[in-house]
């Protein structure tokens, strides 16, 4: 147990530090590195809570893909983060008081948090995770089955994103040569090539 | 009684800790060090066949066959001076070969060498070694981006869109593979191949996994990201010495994990070809070795046959030749599973 | 676990979805089509298969066999009724009407593209998701699936600045919206430890904990933000300014029917039990809805700006008839959702023709004199001016009429008072677009309509003005189904 709660220590503080620096590091590029070890410790702390599943899902696609992905726009970004920031201070004061009064009334919602007595009924997935299934199973079972509309959902969801996408960012470029490769393969010998008899010091 | 209330404790923690841990760090050596031999004596074997294949002798002068020439290399990197240029990320810059070469390391952990030889047993093995491998991207964006050069961060761009791009076919491959056995558990995927390796059934997504491994580990004809004919060095045109030859150790790494999972995937990892005398007289982890250089190979005829694809040629292939394929193959997969009742008990 | 799934889409509980899975189907149909056919030829066949399915989606929705409590499916994550038909009605007729009107627009303006046709259709199957919503992730899933479509179409012009900073623009504050109703569904989630609005109803009662009351203002504010009502309003004006036209007549239909029949929906459903909450803030919504969008339209000189406070102002008085809390009130909202559609979808045909030599104008005036040059035009214009006025007997008479008495009856006779006089106000910026078409000089000439704009413009303008003749068509359906939800 000592060494199950000391990695949580690890994990958590590591993930809070991290998440600190993505906001306050200077450097973009830093800060996408920190979100990526934010990522990774919040990844390790589902592990630890037996969410393995969900653990390796958080890191292959979000620290595999999406912030792949960040990385690079950030990296060819040429913009100078440092200059966008000159006004940020002035704003601090303001931004802190919102922050506050925020702060303040998610401590008095919390503090005064009540759970409905009914609401243990009304859980679904309270125990899909027991009776000797892994994880994985368990979820899949809930989201194929029970939740299976929602998970269309998405996927329609994810589809119009593509669209979207798309439409916003496709351009057909006009004089492009493009590589047809059913072409090249469809092209035979005789299309291209003509053998023809010359004779010497007349050319064609 | 006195002393063995101040006793207790420690023999809970030499029980609980210490030896324990002890044992895993001994089990970590037991499959790191092999792994590094294996890693120094695949760049000997590369140059071997490539020098076989072109008509020349290879490494023939340090020990006896060249068979010294990995330590004689390695040696020679070790002693030089680590340069790092002007303007550079330093800390990033240092860091990024640890990166690739330890994440190299790291995805030994759950793979199976044979039947319960394996560091750490987890559930979902498969997803954590695709995890990792998706991981390695990063050892090359951060060299190419801290060496604060053109060259390596152009490498490093190419690098990172093709590396995501055949990641998602890779994804696709081991979706067809998972559903054939019905867990994401290494070993489990192994002992479903008793009756016939996937490699046979799913022979098409072998030859994609074969061909992303090559493009995931940056292999030619997909080695865009270092290309020295246009970029000089790729990514690592600012690396020296040790840092150097920690990429070049974590690429090999890379390739002899890529097939370790081509072989747990499709070759049925530990297990003999026939469960027949002599096949099952041959202890599970040979076989498992000879199918990784059996992949292996396949790597080095692969380099020293193709010509580098252009980039467009790469990007084409993993999107809109791998990607529709594989995910038509899923479908099939799962399509056949269905209809014939096939699918895997859990 | 093959018998798990097939127990998972038993064949009822397809059919219960069918209008959306049609949808869904057709336009994933009407994609490969255009991606095949190739860009320039495939925006008319999508644009006309587009209008095809809405069609056949909408007789699917009639036909439905329903009874009297409706169809529960998915596990309670959908659930479908007469009421929701109606509204389901209603948005595919505003998103058909919308797609006529965008019939040679984008041709004409050079950026006709067959994905419009079908992220409308995408958006429309979101918006029939949010209306059969049973769940609050159903109700959530349904909202981002309309809102990416429509953050993508009010961009569609993309090379113009106006219009990608429309759409960036509602994008950054749709986010931001849709992050409000997340968290304030946690925040439900967190203490009844259901989303489903069977499980919510019984907990959530009056006089409920704070952190309930937080999440409830969070999902009305998300919601509202949807409707553009005041203070949720401030993309509204840019939006429908910066999009192409025939988009902000979309914007201007359908998607307010949808999140105006999901605040329905969720206020009587799951939090029937807080009226006493949420009423206050609906009245206050309401008011600060109407009175604002009647006092900024005044100002404005560009008919699409003027459109945008107009529909801020609608969506006040439509929430009067919610703020009532009582079958007639859901009528009137019904009523006024389904005249509103109408009225608005005309407007924005109108506007569409103003066209001069080729260009679309959309200043008010550019209107001039157009008495003179194009009376037909100007008299289904002034039509649907005086009927937003609530100038009797045109169909907005009736619309406001039902929202007031409604609230009459329920006590909230300020509220009533309130938008009697918002509307009188309103009424000032309506007549003021009647004086320039009918007493100033004349500007440049229009262009003539094209058939699809004159169809529905024709159309609208005869609903609206022949309303008073037969007004029970649409009120006694209102009144039927808007018992089942209150009633029940």
């Amino acid at each position: 147990m000592i060494l199950q709660t000391l990695s949580f220590y690890l994990f958590a503080s590591i993930c809070v530090a991290s998440g600190v620096m993505v906001i306050s590091s200077r450097n973009p590029v830093h800060a996408v590195l920190y979100l990526i070890l934010a990522f990774f410790n919040a990844a390790g702390l589902f592990v630890l809570m037996g969410a393995e599943f969900l653990a390796m899902l958080l890191v292959i696609v979000y620290v595999g893909a999406v912030a792949v992905l960040f990385l690079f726009v950030v990296m060819m970004l040429d913009i100078n983060f440092t200059e966008l920031r000159q006004g940020f201070l002035q704003y601090l004061p303001i931004g802190a008081l919102v922050g506050f009064i925020l702060l303040v009334e998610l401590l008095l919602v919390l503090g005064s948090w009540a759970v409905s007595p009914d609401a243990g009924a009304a859980l679904v997935a309270t125990n899909a995770t027991v009776g000797g299934t892994t994880n994985s199973h368990a979820l899949g079972r809930l989201i194929y089955t029970h939740y299976a509309f929602l998970f269309q959902c998405a996927g329609l969801i994810l589809l119009i994103a593509m669209i979207g996408a798309i439409v916003l960012t496709l351009r057909e470029r006009v004089g492009v040569k493009r590589q047809n490769v059913g072409r090249q393969v469809a092209r035979r010998r005789e299309d291209s090539v003509v053998v023809v008899q010359v004779d010497s010091g007349k050319g064609i | 009684m006195i002393c063995w209330n101040g006793l207790e404790p420690m023999v809970d923690f030499w029980q609980d800790y210490a030896l324990p841990g002890a044992i895993i760090v001994a089990k970590i050596v037991a499959i790191i060090i092999p792994l590094l031999i294996a890693v120094a004596y695949l760049t000997y074997a590369e140059r071997k066949v490539l020098a076989v294949m072109q008509l020349r002798r290879g490494p023939n002068v340090v020990g006896p066959f060249g068979l010294l020439q990995p330590l004689a290399d390695g040696l020679k990197l070790f002693m030089k001076e680590t340069i790092v240029p002007a303007g550079a990320s330093r800390a990033l810059f240092i860091m990024a070969p640890m990166l690739t070469f330890i994440l190299a390391m790291l995805a030994w952990a759950v793979i199976p060498v044979d039947a319960g030889w394996v560091l750490s047993d987890i559930n979902v093995g498969v997803l954590y070694l695709f995890a990792i491998s998706s991981l390695g991207v990063y050892g090359i964006i951060i060299a190419g981006w801290a060496s604060n050069s053109k060259y390596a961060f152009l490498g490093a761009l190419r690098s990172a869109a093709q590396m995501v791009s055949y990641e998602v076919s890779i994804g696709l491959v081991i979706i067809t593979v998972l559903l054939c056995v019905g867990s994401l558990n290494l070993s489990r995927i192994v002992e479903a191949q008793k009756t016939v390796w996937f490699v046979i059934p799913l022979l098409p997504m072998f030859v994609i996994y074969f061909i992303s491994a090559l493009a995931e580990t940056n292999r030619s004809p997909f080695d865009l990201p270092e290309g020295e004919s246009e970029l000089v060095g790729g990514y690592f045109t600012e690396y020296s010495s040790m840092t150097f030859a920690l990429f070049f150790l974590g690429e090999y790494a890379n390739m002899i994990l890529m097939s370790a999972m081509g072989a747990i995937l499709f070759l049925g990892g530990w297990l003999p070809p026939f469960d027949i005398a002599p096949f099952n007289w041959v202890p599970g982890p040979i076989w498992f070795a000879l199918k990784i250089c059996f992949v292996l190979f396949g790597f080095l005829w692969v380099r020293a046959t193709f010509p580098r694809f252009r980039y467009d040629q790469l990007m084409r292939l993993g999107w809109k030749v791998f990607l529709p394929f594989s995910l038509f193959y899923v479908v099939l997969v799962a399509g056949v599973l269905v209809a014939f009742d096939w699918l895997p008990t859990p | 676990m093959v018998d798990s799934l097939n127990s998972a889409f038993g064949k009822a509980e397809l059919a219960t979805i069918i209008p959306e899975l049609f949808l869904a189907v057709a336009a994933m149909v009407l994609l490969l089509t255009g991606a095949f056919i190739g860009e320039k030829r495939a925006v008319r066949a999508t644009t006309i298969g587009a209008l095809f399915a809405f069609a056949v989606t909408a007789v699917f929705v009639v036909m439905m066999p329903y009874g009297d409590s409706g169809r529960v499916a998915f596990n309670s994550l959908v659930h479908v009724s007469a009421f929701t038909a109606f509204l389901k009605v209603l948005i595919l007729l505003g998103s058909a009407l919308a797609l006529v009107l965008s019939i040679d627009f984008f041709e004409r303006e050079k950026i006709a593209r067959f994905e419009y046709p079908v992220l409308v259709v995408l958006a429309t199957v979101g918006m029939l998701v949010m209306v059969s919503a049973y769940d609050l992730m159903t109700l959530y899933m349904g909202l981002e699936m309309q809102s990416l479509a429509l953050y993508v179409i009010a961009a569609i012009h993309r090379d113009n600045a106006k219009s990608t900073e429309a759409g960036l623009k509602y994008f950054v504050l749709g986010a931001l919206s849709s992050g409000m109703l997340l968290y304030g569904i946690s925040l439900v989630y967190g203490f009844a430890g259901s989303t489903n609005f069977t499980m919510l109803a019984p907990q959530l009662t009056d006089n409920p904990e704070a952190g309930v009351v937080i999440g409830l203002v969070f999902v009305i504010a998300a919601l509202a933000f949807k409707i553009s009502a005041v203070p949720f309003h401030m993309w509204t004006p840019d939006v429908y300014e910066g999009a192409p036209t025939p988009v902000a007549s979309f914007f201007a239909a359908a998607p307010k029917v949808a999140a105006m029949g999901l605040l329905v929906q969720v206020l009587t459903g799951p939090f029937g039990g807080m009226v006493g909450q949420w009423q206050q803030i609906i009245v206050f919504v309401s008011i600060a809805s109407m009175v604002f969008g009647a006092v900024a339209a005044i100002n404005q000189r560009n008919i699409k700006r003027l459109m945008a406070y107009s529909s801020i102002g609608h969506m006040g008085f439509a929430l009067v008839g919610l703020a009532a809390a009582n079958a007639d009130g859901l009528t009137g909202v019904l009523v006024y959702l389904a005249i509103y559609v109408v009225m608005g979808l005309g407007t924005f045909a109108c506007i569409i023709a103003m066209r001069v030599n080729g260009k679309a104008v959309e200043q008010i005036d550019d209107l001039a004199g157009l008495s003179r040059t194009q009376p037909l035009v100007a008299l289904a214009l002034g039509m649907f001016m005086f009927s937003m006025a609530g100038i009797p007997p045109l169909a907005g008479f009736f619309s406001k009429f039902y929202v007031f008495r409604a609230a009459v009856q329920a006590d909230l006779y300020a509220l009533a008072i309130i938008g009697v006089l918002a509307s009188v106000v309103g009424a000032f910026y309506y007549l003021r677009v009647i004086k320039v078409m009918y007493f100033d000089q004349p500007a440049a000439r229009f262009d003539g309509m094209t058939p699809g704009v004159a169809l529905v413009a024709g159309s609208t303008c005869l609903v609206t003005m022949l309303f008073w003749i037969y007004p029970a068509s649409i009120i006694t359906v209102a009144t039927r189904v808007s018992a089942l939800v209150i009633g029940g």
